[in-house]
């Protein structure tokens, strides 16, 4: 495969490289995982072009991405119902197509639901792996095409054997894409810092009592939530601070609903690996795709309490989805 | 389940025993474990505990274990459920815990990093001087140009001088690494040289790279450009490089684990320089020894020191009362 695969003419708000799952077994250095911030729509694209589940691809924020193809492929887009277009010819979304070299590919601004949308290529996007993965997070300059989102004149190759592939011709569709609305549900588990420890009874009942809108400072490293007050069990963070929120500095799980003093901020992919505030409660694996497609500025969370048995079970329906695809 | 009705974050409990401290175990959603040593103290005898766990776990090569993330007294592992049940997973590290000796006998595999450091250097100085412009004007933390004065008043140290030595004076020890990757959040292992600094606030847009820095009781290298939130003393050499143009980077482009010590020795600014120049084009020579580190050796030194430390100690909370918070 040519190494002009795929010529960028406009990069679009923020479009990266990134693989499922990310940068893993590097916590302890500090590395965040990065990665696609929908994995589910991430994972049936690569799924639909035939691709393994590692292959990487692109995720688009909110659209403006425009690209060229230097040789012939099969793509799939899935995610927002971003205005897509193929040489002018509007492009169907959860759905394989296949695409010739010269053809262009125009993806306008979604208006919503949703605010991402993902792009896989039949063999995936060849970068340099570093650490292990191709993601892409900008804040550390690490991995993707140099580290950063792509821009005008980029070029991206597509890894060898990409034509012709398990992705055949295109038309495979995928028909059971997720309704996405202003309002979400999210499934947490309550934890690691919560009750009785941490929080009061009825600081759990808030934080799940209602939908939270969530902030336009909003990105990858974390979704910020409209403030609200905790009761608190304790009355400060003891020798880490004299915040109740303040604690000698732990590991952060990706999903973690991070409580900076009483300012929620829920830990995107490109998130710090670990810090010294509470986690009152971590989305679980099965929603935390959700977090890709909630429009900072306007959408709104409502937290779902969920034990550790459901939440595994919704991870291996999911799971289930996707393998459909595949098979 | 708890009084709100959701089940218990806290997945099992381990009291303390001869020698362990009690361990909780926290779920932190569906794929992570969080596990506490101790209470909530300032006591790095925890930090020991925890990547000495860490370390047998990984050795065990446990089936589903997927990453460890360790902090100041707990460690964040992640794990795939399909292939390991939690509970399976607790069992592993009370096995682990049992065999485990008591603290004080613990013998950590780590090295000596020799690093140069020029103190108050042009590089800190510009960010502290673009934070004074750009960020805020009245920020109690600057004065000429610099973090260190204040730093030096905060600790109740007579002059500047007396601040670089205390940095010279102690090892120091690589907690855990996190923020940023490769950030080692380093603690004295000399309890007399504790140092302790308010942050920034609001934090610094940009810092240079090799920039050394005091925040809280923790002293940090910024691996790269970044922005920043601690009182800024010196400069060292590069402790990350992706592309490996040093040889001391080419096995891992991470230099500082958790675990490792960093000694400084001090070097004029010029000398930092051409070291800088030397690590990119290959002619430096990193000096790392491996150097287990010998807990109960540490605790008897802490007893030894511990008069002259407390007195230090309340030396530095004196004079904290009199300086203000930025």
């Amino acid at each position: 495969m040519s190494d002009q695969a795929i010529e960028i003419i406009e990069g679009g708000v923020q479009s990266t490289v990134q693989d499922y799952p990310g940068r893993l077994g590097r916590l302890a250095d500090g590395v965040s995982q990065a990665g696609p911030m929908d994995h589910f729509a991430f994972r049936v694209a690569n799924a639909l072009v035939g691709n393994p589940a590692g292959a990487a691809g692109l995720e688009v924020t909110l659209g403006g991405l425009r690209a060229r193809f230097g040789a012939d492929t099969v793509i799939a887009l899935c995610g927002t119902p971003m205005p897509a277009t193929l040489n002018g010819e509007p492009l169907p979304l959860w759905e394989s197509v296949a695409v010739a070299a010269g053809d262009e590919l125009r993806l306008r601004m979604s208006k919503g639901p949703g605010f991402r949308a993902y792009l896989a290529f039949a063999g995936g996007v060849d970068v340099p792996e570093i650490f292990g993965s191709r993601a892409t997070h900008t804040l550390a300059g690490l991995g993707g095409l140099e580290g950063r989102a792509l821009k005008k004149g980029d070029r991206l190759a597509l890894a060898a054997g990409a034509t012709g592939g398990a992705g055949g011709g295109g038309g495979r569709r995928f028909d059971a894409a997720p309704a996405y609305a202003g309002d979400w549900d999210v499934e947490v588990m309550i934890g690691p810092q919560a009750d009785p420890d941490f929080l009061t009874a009825a600081d759990v009942e808030l934080l799940c009592s209602r939908p939270w809108k969530v902030d336009a400072n909003s990105n990858r490293v974390g979704l910020r939530l409209e403030p609200f007050q905790l009761a608190w069990a304790r009355s400060g963070g003891g020798i880490a601070g004299g915040h109740p929120s303040n604690i000698l500095d732990d590991g952060y799980p990706p999903g973690g609903i991070n409580m900076n003093g009483d300012t929620a901020v829920i830990l995107g992919p490109d998130g710090p690996t670990s810090g010294g505030f509470v986690v009152v409660a971590t989305v679980v694996h099965a929603a935390i795709w959700k977090l890709g497609q909630i429009r900072p500025g306007t959408d709104r969370i409502r937290f779902v309490p969920v034990t550790l048995e459901r939440a595994v079970e919704l991870d291996r329906a999911l799971d289930a989805q996707i393998g459909a695809v595949a098979s | 389940m708890t009084a709100s009705g959701h089940d218990s974050p806290i997945a099992a409990l381990r009291e303390a025993s001869d020698g362990g401290p009690k361990v909780t175990f926290r779920h932190a959603g569906d794929q992570f474990l969080l596990v506490e040593y101790g209470e909530m103290d300032f006591d790095l005898e925890l930090n020991f505990r925890v990547l000495t766990v860490d370390g047998i776990l990984h050795d065990r090569g446990l089936d589903g274990l997927v990453d460890t993330g360790p902090g100041f007294r707990s460690n964040l592992i992640r794990y795939d459920p399909a292939r390991l049940a939690p509970a399976r997973l607790i069992a592993e590290l009370n096995d682990i815990e049992d065999a485990v000796p008591a603290g004080s006998e613990l013998s950590l595999p780590s090295r000596v990093i020799h690093l140069p450091i020029a103190f108050d250097d042009a590089r800190s100085r510009e960010a502290v001087e673009r934070y004074a412009r750009a960020v805020r004007g009245d920020a109690p933390n600057v004065a000429d140009g610099t973090n260190i004065d204040y730093m030096v008043a905060y600790n109740g140290l007579p002059d500047r001088e007396a601040l670089y030595d205390e940095v010279l004076s102690t090892d120091w020890w690589n907690a855990f690494t996190g923020f940023f990757p490769g950030l080692p959040f380093m603690y004295p292992l000399d309890p007399r040289y504790a140092l302790f600094a308010p942050k920034y606030n609001p934090t610094r847009t940009w810092t240079a790279e090799g920039a050394v820095g005091l925040g809280g009781p923790c002293v940090a290298i910024y691996p790269v450009e970044s922005p920043g939130g601690y009182q800024l003393f010196g400069r060292t050499v590069p402790i990350y490089d992706l592309a490996g143009s040093n040889a001391a980077f080419r096995p891992d482009p991470i230099l500082i684990k958790p675990g490792d010590r960093v000694r400084f020795h001090r070097v004029e600014e010029a000398e930092l320089d051409q070291a800088f120049a030397d690590v990119r084009a290959d002619r430096y020579d990193y000096r790392i020894d491996e150097d287990p580190f010998d807990v109960e050796q540490w605790l008897e030194h802490c007893e030894e020191v511990r008069p002259e430390a407390d007195e230090r100690r309340r030396r530095r909370e004196a004079a904290a009362e009199e300086v203000p918070v930025p």
